[in-house]
């Protein structure tokens, strides 16, 4: 397997870690979150800086994952306050003040970003399956949320929460749930892109990654553990297999998306199992 | 003096806010859209002013042009992108919105160059007019009197018209409306026609003061914008202007006072965050539970 | 009839012997699309030009160059895909990188382990060098970039009070810091530091600023789409002290944006372009002709890579990668487009002079050069 292909299929199994991730909290609980790469950010801050000074791997993944937990929990705590597209701003906001705030803190490598962050001791091959084993663990996990009473609890707080309360699901604690479930595998992903790179800088961790990210949501059908997996999948290769027409890249791909969308709203989940019903407004 | 200039320069800018983001807040109180793609039309608008302004040699006839167009680019997307998605969750004409945004502005780089284009001739963001101890070029003057021109001549369309009173009945109740024979879909067009057409003078407004556009123009519109709309209360257009205001203001001050410590965007969205912490349903929206 | 054969035989053997002759490939990464497809756009088609002349001069050691690039949209990941891409799908030896730092930074040492040679044509992230001796730098860093404009400042306008102007970025970074580290030195005062996004465009507070600060001397750093418009802000606000601009304000299209405010602004380590030298005028008129637009220190940066890396086969005498690292690392007085390079140091950095600019009726003019080794001494490690 060329390091080609490695490397494209260690960023594949981070987008889908992200990714699913995302649905948790967008998908299963219906907190519209545009601001996933703040968590993701923080995720491979934290991990570069413990990797950094104590060259421990699993230290390092633990941090990243705990990093971008606790800042979604915080997020968290802001979503009671405000709804839907309220929210969705919001966390747009809390993307921007992440990178805003990097970028001018010395100690965290401002423009410079975090370098020689140490490898991790696998090697190429050895990263990448570590990767996929973590995205196949992020999958399987929402699988089984989405089974569980947690994620009938979630469904019920994304359609109507008034309501929800009256099954005795108390939505303030399920958002909150919701949030740190999916921002603590967004800062494992972060963790895990730092060790990749080996080198991070705050552009990557941009409103752009949030917005690609919450296509691959929509795309992969919202809800839809599989859909946003695949979705994931394609979304990452997808431009990869467009380097033949390098300079009309970008343009084929908002092209796609739109096309795409508007053929099947209901994402790749709608397309595979015929229904629409997740989709009502 | 210092701060005078402070408060003009937030002013002008607000102006300019307010322009682009009126029409995205009008399109999301009809349709509960972030229309997002709002962006492309402002970037439109702006190269359009300034490729006719050189072909023709007059920047008046820049801004005829793009009023004429953009209204035209955004009634097109609304009928062949959001129409078909009317009854999709939130998040799907969004991101088709997003997908179109990319196109154009992509589009865009192809179409007119990756280093943009400037006016041929431009003396207004240079020449500057000093009226009362505060130095104003004639682009940031322009911007003051045609905002103030817009929204006047907006006020009294929806308050002394007959299809502007219809169309503000459209905005705050439509099913009330439709019963008393409003055409909705004559509603939505005029909607998108006249917010197209805000965000269009905006693109050639900046276009104006900058002397410059390039294909990235409507990148920081498009998640700006969506911040003062929030601000102001989704729906509300009074509230957007308030919001334009405050968030110029908020970054004019803020960037020289706190800019080594956070930038432009992440002192925006923090002064974004505590008012909706403070205020969840922006400045003018109504509380929802 | 035989003659026929023979002319068949002679051509078949023609084709064979070009076949066996396999082409030098050179990879190349730019931003072609995405944020910076500005100066992608500039670096694709100085490297295209560069190809061409090479191939005209007859190649390389009897073997054609081959460009093989791709797109990097100056983001890291994308980086990394392309670096893995051209060493194990293509097979290259020899790669250099047309975009900025993030990406430069992510591929270096992915190249540095696979042994292929690598220059970073203009990204000025401080560790492209440090991942290995395979990698090269051909643009100067940021601090000696800023502490030669506190010399420019204090020797040649002989000016004391100053306002800084950096925009945020890791080069805006980089130059600030070293022109802060040298003010003390030169009693040169900092009333004021500004700084600004890459997105903006309007500058009011800041122009603001620089008026109260009255200032004797304005510094600034910035791209054409940044630094057209604050400098037609700031005159246009009635500022009027000297302005000293960075390397990256030098494009003909801060002129074209700024108008008649950009006369008699500063552009310290710009491109000396309308020198007398056949090399720099063919360029300048191949780079119009084919973008459509003057070239600028971007396009000249990336050019002279591929002249210096070919410059360094022929003096290997050899195609093998370790070969020509250590022949680019021997470089001695070779002629760029916009400088002679003196030489590299340990670390692989430029060491070469600096070329002060001026706009003058619209156009850039050489003012001076700064020849201070201890100024502009790149770091050692």
């Amino acid at each position: 397997m060329s390091a080609y292909t490695i490397s494209l299929l260690s960023i594949v199994g981070i987008n889908v870690m992200l990714a699913v991730s995302l649905n948790i909290i967008s998908g299963f609980c219906g907190q519209i979150s545009l601001g996933h790469g703040a968590f993701y950010g923080a995720g491979a801050y934290s991990a570069a800086l413990v990797a950094v000074t104590t060259r421990n791997l699993p230290l390092a993944l633990i941090a990243g994952a705990l990093v971008g937990s606790m800042l979604g929990l915080i997020v968290g705590f802001a979503s009671l306050r405000v709804r839907s597209d309220f929210l969705a701003v919001t966390t747009i906001g809390i993307n921007f003040l992440f990178t805003g705030f990097v970028r001018k803190q010395g100690w965290l490598g401002g423009e410079m970003g975090i370098s020689s962050i140490p490898p991790s001791g696998l090697g190429g091959t050895g990263n990448m399956v570590m990767i996929e084993l973590f995205a196949a663990g992020t999958i399987a996990f929402s699988l089984y949320v989405n089974a569980s009473w947690m994620g009938f609890a979630f469904r019920a707080v994304a359609e109507d929460e008034d309501a929800a309360a009256t099954l005795a699901v108390n939505a303030v604690s399920y958002k909150l749930v919701a949030f740190a479930l999916g921002t603590a595998f967004a800062g494992l992903a972060g963790a895990l892109y730092a060790y990749f790179t080996q080198f991070i800088n705050v552009d990557a961790f941009d409103f752009i990654t949030s917005v690609m990210l919450m296509a691959m949501v929509v795309i992969g059908g919202i809800g839809s553990t599989f859909g946003v997996a695949i979705a994931a999948v394609a979304l990452t290769l997808l431009p990869e297999t467009f380097r033949f027409i390098n300079e009309y890249r970008l343009l084929v791909f908002g092209g796609l998306l739109v096309l795409f969308i508007s053929l099947a709203p209901g994402g790749l989940a709608s397309l595979f199992h015929g229904t629409r019903a997740r989709l009502r407004r | 003096m210092f701060y005078v200039d402070l408060a003009v320069s937030g002013v002008v800018f607000g102006c300019m806010y307010a322009l682009m983001a009126v029409g995205l807040t009008l399109v999301y109180g009809l349709l509960r859209i972030l229309h997002i793609a709002h962006a492309a039309v402002f970037a439109l608008g702006a190269y359009v002013t300034v490729l006719v302004a050189n072909v023709s040699g007059s920047i008046l006839l820049g801004f005829v042009a793009a009023i004429a167009v953009t209204p035209l680019c955004g009634i097109a997307i609304y009928r062949i992108l959001y129409q078909p998605l009317l009854h999709y969750r939130p998040d799907v004409p969004m991101i088709a919105s997003i997908g179109l945004l990319v196109f154009m502005q992509d589009g865009f780089r192809i179409l007119f160059g990756e280093q943009g284009v400037t006016f041929v001739k431009n003396p207004l963001a240079i020449e500057s007019v000093d009226v009362a101890g505060i130095t104003l070029t004639f682009a940031q003057l322009a911007v003051l009197v045609v905002t103030l021109l817009i929204f006047v001549a907006l006020h009294l369309f929806t308050t002394r018209t007959r299809i502007g009173v219809a169309w503000r009945a459209t905005v705050s109740n439509p099913s009330m409306a439709a019963s008393f024979g409003v055409d909705a879909i004559r509603v939505r067009y005029l909607n998108f026609g006249i917010g197209s057409a805000l965000a269009g003078v905006a693109g050639g407004l900046i276009a104006l003061l900058n002397n410059f556009v390039d294909p990235t123009i409507g990148y920081v519109v498009s998640y700006k914008a969506l911040a003062i709309i929030v601000l102001g209360g989704l729906g509300s257009v009074r509230g957007t202007l308030v919001a334009s205001l405050f968030l110029a203001l908020v970054e004019s001050y803020g960037t020289i006072f706190i800019g080594s410590y956070l930038n432009r965007d992440a002192i925006a969205f923090l002064a974004l965050i505590l008012v909706l912490m403070a205020r969840p349903q922006g400045f003018t929206g109504v509380r929802t539970a | 009839m035989l003659s026929f054969a023979r002319g068949l035989l002679g051509a078949f053997a023609f084709f064979v012997s070009q076949a066996a002759l396999a082409d030098v490939k050179i990879g190349f990464q730019a931003p072609l699309t995405g944020l910076a497809a500005t100066d992608g756009k500039s670096a694709k088609a100085a490297a295209e030009i560069a190809i061409d002349d090479l191939n005209a001069g007859g190649g390389v050691l009897g073997q054609k160059l081959e460009l093989i690039t791709y797109d990097d949209q100056a983001k890291s990941d994308q980086a990394i895909f392309t670096a893995n891409k051209l060493i194990g799908d293509d097979d290259v030896k020899f790669a250099i990188s047309g975009s900025y730092s993030a990406a430069g930074r992510a591929a270096a040492p992915i190249f540095q382990n696979a042994g292929v040679v690598f220059i970073s044509a203009y990204g000025v992230h401080p560790d492209i060098t440090k991942a290995g001796d395979y990698c090269f730098r051909l643009v100067r860093l940021g601090p000696p970039q800023g502490r030669a404009a506190a010399f420019f400042i204090a020797e040649s306008l002989k000016l004391k009070k100053a306002s800084v102007i950096s925009m945020d970025n890791d080069y805006g970074e980089a130059t600030l810091q070293g022109f802060l580290g040298d003010v003390d030195k030169y009693g040169i005062k900092v009333v004021n530091k500004y700084n600004y996004s890459l997105q903006d465009r309007q500058f009011g507070p800041i122009v603001a600023g620089v008026k109260r600060d009255e200032p004797e001397v304005i510094y600034a750093t910035g791209y054409f789409f940044t630094a057209g418009p604050l400098v037609a802000q700031l005159r246009a606000g009635g500022v009027k002290a000297p302005i000293v601009g960075s390397q990256a304000f030098d494009s003909g299209k801060f002129i074209d944006i700024a108008g008649a405010a950009a006369e008699g602004v500063y552009i310290v380590d710009g491109f000396d372009r309308y020198r007398k030298d056949p090399k720099l005028e063919h360029f300048t008129a191949e780079f119009q002709k084919r973008a459509g637009y003057p070239p600028e220190g971007v396009a000249a940066e990336v050019y002279s890579s591929f002249d210096i890396l070919v410059d360094a086969m022929k003096r290997a005498g050899s195609l093998e990668p370790a070969k020509v690292r250590d022949a680019l690392a021997a470089t001695k007085d070779f002629p760029m487009l916009n400088e002679t390079l003196i030489g590299f140091n340990k670390l692989h950095e430029v060491i070469m002079p600096a070329s002060v600019d001026v706009v003058k009726d619209g156009k850039f003019v050489h003012f001076s050069t700064i020849e201070d080794k201890k100024v502009l001494a790149p770091p050692e490690q």
